[in-house]
């Protein structure tokens, strides 16, 4: 169980020199205190969270899921110069052009 | 007035919150990176062992540290959140020594109710998400997008209301999460739930497991190939994934922390509430899990965090005691542990109380804390001053004088170090080896007492013995020239320099010489009316060589004089005034100001223009033309001289108590910490000067067969020493609450009294406590009053002669009377009710302060007459308090929960009694920390003179074990500051765009407004730290030099 601890590099700690236990460390890291620009964030990396409800974000989700299925052939872009179909007044036409 | 204040850390938190291991300042160094709550440390593993590189203030309270590696990166980028609600993905740039910040957000919800548990934050093991569970009842995403960027986070809905730990699962082909939560009947179960990116909700997830252990805490997930999670309970231990399920039992017992050991997470170190270091290995075949094994390594400090570091070493982060650097052996040692605890990095949070005294009776404070919980409690002893750093040491007994010598005139190193002891002198000189040994100059008389020693110039040296002076060259080491004294007067005191020598025999005889090349002169000589106690001839002109001055110190008319030289004229006599005679006087230039300095018998140091006293070594230098004075981390030192060698350059030479030591001095004043460990929690102190003792309540944890049980005790130490010298064991579930030092009207007696209270388990508020009344007798604690109360006494104050106790809801007043001829006791006088629970009580005068359990501040006062506590005015804000000063008589200063501080003004102009009855708040300010204790006193030497010694402190210690210096300054500094730290604000960034004015608006449950009437000392003291072009930016847009700014900051700094 206790045998082989896993060592990354052999050479860390291989030199090192106990100090006295009863007498504390006191080696002090120098304290940052920083002046330069990329200390702010890119401005597309500020971030927060979005403002819709959930409930409301789940409702909207489920009214697109439906229409996302039904939509997706007529998605396909129609080549250039082909003849495209008049938009007829049934049903189905019209709740998709509601939804856009 | 006390209403503009300065708030700045002397002692730095040191509460290890966090830690982790990983590649951040460059793809082939391994760091250790430790959260101490509002502060990250970087450190780097190398041969030698952990070297510190950076010290990074954050503007915030960390919650979260985790190290990544997002895709395509060759180093690991920093995550940290703060309780506050704000984030930021931090990366180091090697080039620059840099932290970039690659990201930052506000991740509050504006509904939604903080977590009961903590806040968690976790990061996918593929790197497609950061989970954030910060309110009850939803899980917050912050989407990584295919090059690494974070995307807009959302919220999804979170069954469970009552989670305990939430963890990514390793290897799973979508981002799944294991929860551990509570049900509302309290059984404990383990749900997990893929987390669908495109359709931002949650999917059922591999497996559930219910009904784990009721004492399940914490999660491990286990990477690849293994995979699945480690669920820890109190008394079992369960390995689970989608298709195995071990368990096994274990010791009952808490697990705070747990450090991953190997990759392939087959092992893991566990740190329990005990302080036990545990192994836990994964038995597998192949991929397989077979089976779970726990091993027990050892003791450490209880642990809140494990970091395996590398070859065996591993970090133990603590917030109960020291952090240590631990090994773990392949052998037991004697006592069966495997555990090696190699370094110790101090920690003194948890301050749960301390005091501030004057042992030393400087004039200065150090601060003894009430530290650490549970078995790593202790006392620490906390004072500023210059450090010696120990070089060498050997033993040597008696040494009544020391002078370094060297061997040429052009040498640029001292060889010699002359010891002198009563009836011999010895000669050590730096040998080849760099060890000093003992050799000989042969020209110096050995047999006897050496007065004094000098190097001369023309290779010489002198030694001044009570019969002769003798010249010696320095390359022969023979004798050159004796001056011997006239007969029947012995030399008492002398003094010299290169060319100079002055001395005094009995009967008041003052002789001066002067050395030539192998010749020793008398030039002058005077006859004074008394005996000479002290003489100097520093030369402190142009010439270093020769001095025009000598400084005489007198017995019996008790005066120091200065003389002319060579001619012996009295050129000015000082009288001292009392009746210690001057012991040493010394002639010396700071700055290029004379000064002459005088050490009395007592103690006290003189100068001309400053009075102030020591009786231990003291640092004396010169910043801005002023002698500022320092505490040496030393006692009893009897000699010391200056020994610049080759091998100790920069050097001093210290007779101590039987020892002679050579160390190097700091340059700079910093905090020393002496621990105390009681193996005991202590949580209230008091300190008597009359007995010369603390008083402490403590709190002792004891497992007996399964059943924890505490007890709690009062104890005695010694104020010197800190041995315990007599106990004081409280009844059962008795628990001490205050203690107090303090006398009584028609008592010439000092008396501990000590506040308890009764906690059972079935009462919400104890219903029944006593204050104690314990006299030190033959320093034994003797009980001689004790009085029931009617609930928790949750403060005593000596209040008028009489007491005052905060029982409850009610401030109560007792008088200490006469019961029968011989005994006292303590009798109620009168009281006021209408608190919560009122506990912390401040009063100065007639006046009562009382922090409320969550009604803040609220002032009585005391009307003799009449016998009665009265209501004069409170704040009405529901502020939550956790301590409570006064600053002057009408500000007061408070500390409440949400780690904020404020002072409210009562305001007795005001035209009604309803504007009269309000304690209006004056000042506000976001410290981040949670104070326990404010008191008033000084870390530093507050000299009369100085600036800074007109300055009020007040001294607080916290949770994380930060020691800070509120200062109440005068209203122009105060604006001048003001008008600096708004500058600063511009110049020094927030690490992870953090903002400085948010951090230190006020905030709690209730309102957020921007900080007033405090300033941020840490802040404008890192003025200092700037380059010389910043210096210059602000100097310019604050129209002051930046000269005038560096002085007035660095006079700040010396407040701490």
């Amino acid at each position: 169980m206790l045998n082989g601890w896993p060592s990354r590099d052999p050479h860390n700690f291989r030199q090192f020199r106990p100090s006295d236990p009863s007498n504390p460390s006191k080696m002090a890291a120098t304290t940052y205190c920083p002046t330069h620009s990329r200390t702010l964030p890119p401005p597309d990396q500020v971030i927060s969270t979005e403002t819709i409800n959930i409930l409301l974000r789940k409702m909207y989700q489920s009214e697109e899921k439906p229409n996302a299925k039904r939509g997706a052939p007529e998605s396909i872009v129609p080549e250039p110069g082909c003849k495209q179909p008049r938009p007829t007044s049934d049903s189905d036409s019209a709740t998709d052009t509601a939804c856009m | 007035m006390s209403v503009w204040n300065y708030v700045v850390t002397a002692h730095k938190p040191t509460n290890v919150t966090h830690s982790c291991v990983g590649n951040l300042t460059s793809p082939h160094e391994l760091n250790l990176i430790i959260a101490k709550c509002t502060r990250i440390e970087i450190h780097l593993l190398t041969p030698q062992g952990l070297q510190p590189m950076l010290d990074v203030p954050i503007y915030g309270r960390i919650s979260t540290l985790e190290l990544f590696r997002p895709h395509g990166e060759a180093q690991d980028f920093l995550f940290i959140a703060t309780e506050r609600y704000k984030f930021c993905v931090l990366q180091w740039d090697a080039e620059t020594s840099e932290l970039v910040t690659r990201a930052m957000g506000d991740v509050s919800d504006r509904i939604g109710r903080p977590t009961d548990n903590g806040q968690i934050g976790i990061i996918d093991p593929d790197c497609r998400l950061i989970g954030l569970h910060l309110y009850d009842g939803l899980f917050k995403v912050i989407p990584f997008d295919n090059k690494g960027q974070l995307k807009e986070a959302f919220n999804i809905r979170l069954e469970e209301l009552q989670v305990l730990d939430i963890k990514f699962l390793y290897g799973c082909s979508k981002p799944t999460i294991v929860v551990l939560y509570q049900d509302n009947r309290d059984a404990r179960h383990v749900k997990t739930y893929e987390v669908v990116l495109k359709d931002k909700d949650f999917a059922e997830g591999p497996w559930s497991q219910n009904n784990v252990d009721n004492g399940a805490d914490l999660l491990i997930p286990v990477p690849p190939p293994l995979c699945g999670v480690l669920i820890i309970g109190e008394e079992t231990i369960v390995y689970c994934s989608a298709n195995a399920f071990k368990a096994i039992p274990i010791r009952p017992s808490i697990t705070k922390a747990y450090g991953r050991v190997d990759a392939d997470g087959s092992r893991y170190l566990l740190g329990d509430h005990a302080g036990l270091l545990h192994l836990l290995v994964i038995t597998h075949e192949k991929e397989k899990v077979t089976g779970l094994k726990i091993e027990l390594l050892g003791e450490t400090s209880i642990a809140s965090t494990i970091s395996y570091l590398d070859n065996a070493f591993v970090f133990i982060g603590s917030s109960y005691g020291d952090s240590q650097l631990i090994k773990l052996n392949l052998q037991p040692d004697s006592k069966g542990s495997y555990v090696e605890v190699l370094e110790r990095y101090v920690n003194l949070g948890p301050i749960v109380d301390f005091c501030v005294v004057d042992l030393e009776r400087q004039g200065q404070g150090q601060v003894v804390t009430c530290s650490g919980a549970y078995k790593d409690g202790s006392l620490r002893i906390v004072r500023n001053g210059i450090g010696i750093n120990e070089q060498a040491s050997v033993e040597l007994q008696g040494i009544k004088g020391m002078w370094s010598l060297r061997s040429s005139v052009d040498d640029p190193y001292d060889t010699f170090l002359v010891v002198s002891f009563i009836s011999e002198t010895r000669i050590l000189a730096m040998n080849l080896e760099d060890e000093l040994e003992e050799t000989e100059i042969e020209g110096f008389c050995s047999q006897v007492q050496t007065l004094f020693c000098h190097d001369a110039v023309h290779n010489q040296l002198v030694q001044v013995t009570s019969s002769s002076v003798r010249l010696v060259s320095a390359l022969t080491r023979e004798l050159r020239n004796e001056w011997f004294a006239p007969s029947g007067y012995a030399i008492n005191v002398a003094t010299a320099n290169a060319t100079q020598v002055l001395l005094a025999t009995g009967g008041g005889n003052l002789v001066y010489l002067e050395i030539g090349d192998g010749v020793l002169k008398e030039v002058k000589h005077a006859q004074l009316e008394y005996e000479i106690s002290c003489l100097d001839i520093n030369p402190i002109g142009d010439n270093p060589l020769y001095s025009h001055l000598a400084a005489v110190g007198m017995w019996t008319d008790i005066s120091i004089r200065i003389f002319s030289l060579p001619d012996l004229n009295l050129v000015t006599k000082q009288n001292l005034g009392g009746e210690i005679i001057p012991r040493s006087v010394l002639l010396c230039a700071f700055e290029g100001i004379y000064y002459l300095l005088c050490a009395l018998g007592d103690g006290h140091l003189l100068n001309f223009l400053l009075n102030m006293s020591t009786d231990r070594p003291t640092v004396i230098y010169s910043s801005n033309k002023k002698l500022l004075y320092s505490n040496v981390n030393l006692k009893e030192v009897s000699h010391m001289c200056q020994f610049n060698s080759a091998a100790f350059p920069d050097s001093l030479a210290i007779a101590k108590e039987g020892e002679l030591t050579i160390g190097t001095i700091d340059d700079i004043q910093k905090l020393h910490i002496r621990s105390i460990p009681l193996g005991e929690q202590a949580r209230r102190i008091c300190h008597q000067e009359q007995s010369r003792t603390f008083a402490v309540c403590c709190l002792k944890y004891s497992q007996s067969n399964a059943e924890e049980t505490e007890m709690h005790y009062i104890r005695l130490l010694d104020d010197q020493t800190f041995e315990f010298m007599s106990t004081y064991p409280l009844d059962t579930f008795e628990y001490g609450c205050s203690i107090l030092s303090c006398s009584f009207s028609d008592d010439s007696n000092v008396y501990y009294c000590v506040g308890t209270a009764y906690v059972l388990a079935d009462e919400n508020e104890p219903t029944k406590g006593r204050i104690l009344v314990f006299l030190v007798e033959d320093g034994k604690l003797q009980l001689i009053a004790e009085k029931e109360t009617k609930g928790a006494v949750y403060s005593l104050n000596a209040f008028n002669g009489k007491l005052l106790a905060a029982i409850n809801q009610k401030i109560q007043l007792y008088k200490w009377m006469l019961r029968d001829e011989t005994s006292r006791e303590l009798q109620s006088e009168c009281g006021h009710h209408g608190h919560i629970l009122a506990l912390y009580v401040q009063t100065r005068g007639d006046f009562i302060v009382v922090g409320d359990l969550m009604k803040s501040i609220s002032l009585l006062i005391y009307k003799h007459e009449e016998g009665a506590i009265e209501e004069r005015a409170r704040d009405y804000n529901a502020n939550w308090m956790s301590a409570v000063e006064i600053l002057d008589d009408d500000t007061y200063l408070g500390a409440e929960n949400n780690f904020n501080l404020f002072t409210v003004r009562k305001n007795s102009e005001g035209a009604t009694d309803e504007e009269r009855g309000r304690l209006e708040a004056v000042g506000e300010y976001h410290l981040g920390e949670f104070v326990n204790r404010f008191r008033h006193g000084s870390l530093v030497m507050r000299l009369p003179d100085s600036d800074v010694g007109q300055i009020p402190t007040i001294i607080f210690g916290t949770v994380n074990g930060v020691i800070g210096v509120i200062a109440s300054l005068p209203h122009d500094q105060y604006v001048f500051l003001e008008k600096l730290q708004s500058n600063l604000r511009k110049v020094i960034k927030g690490v992870g765009g953090l903002s400085h004015d948010q951090w230190r608006s006020f905030n709690n449950e209730k309102k957020m407004v921007d900080a007033r009437n405090f300033l941020d000392g840490d802040l404008i003291e890192s003025f200092l730290d700037l380059t010389r072009g910043k210096m210059d930016e602000i100097s310019r847009t604050m129209g002051v030099t930046v000269e005038e700014l560096c002085k007035r900051v660095e006079e700040l700094t010396r407040l701490h």
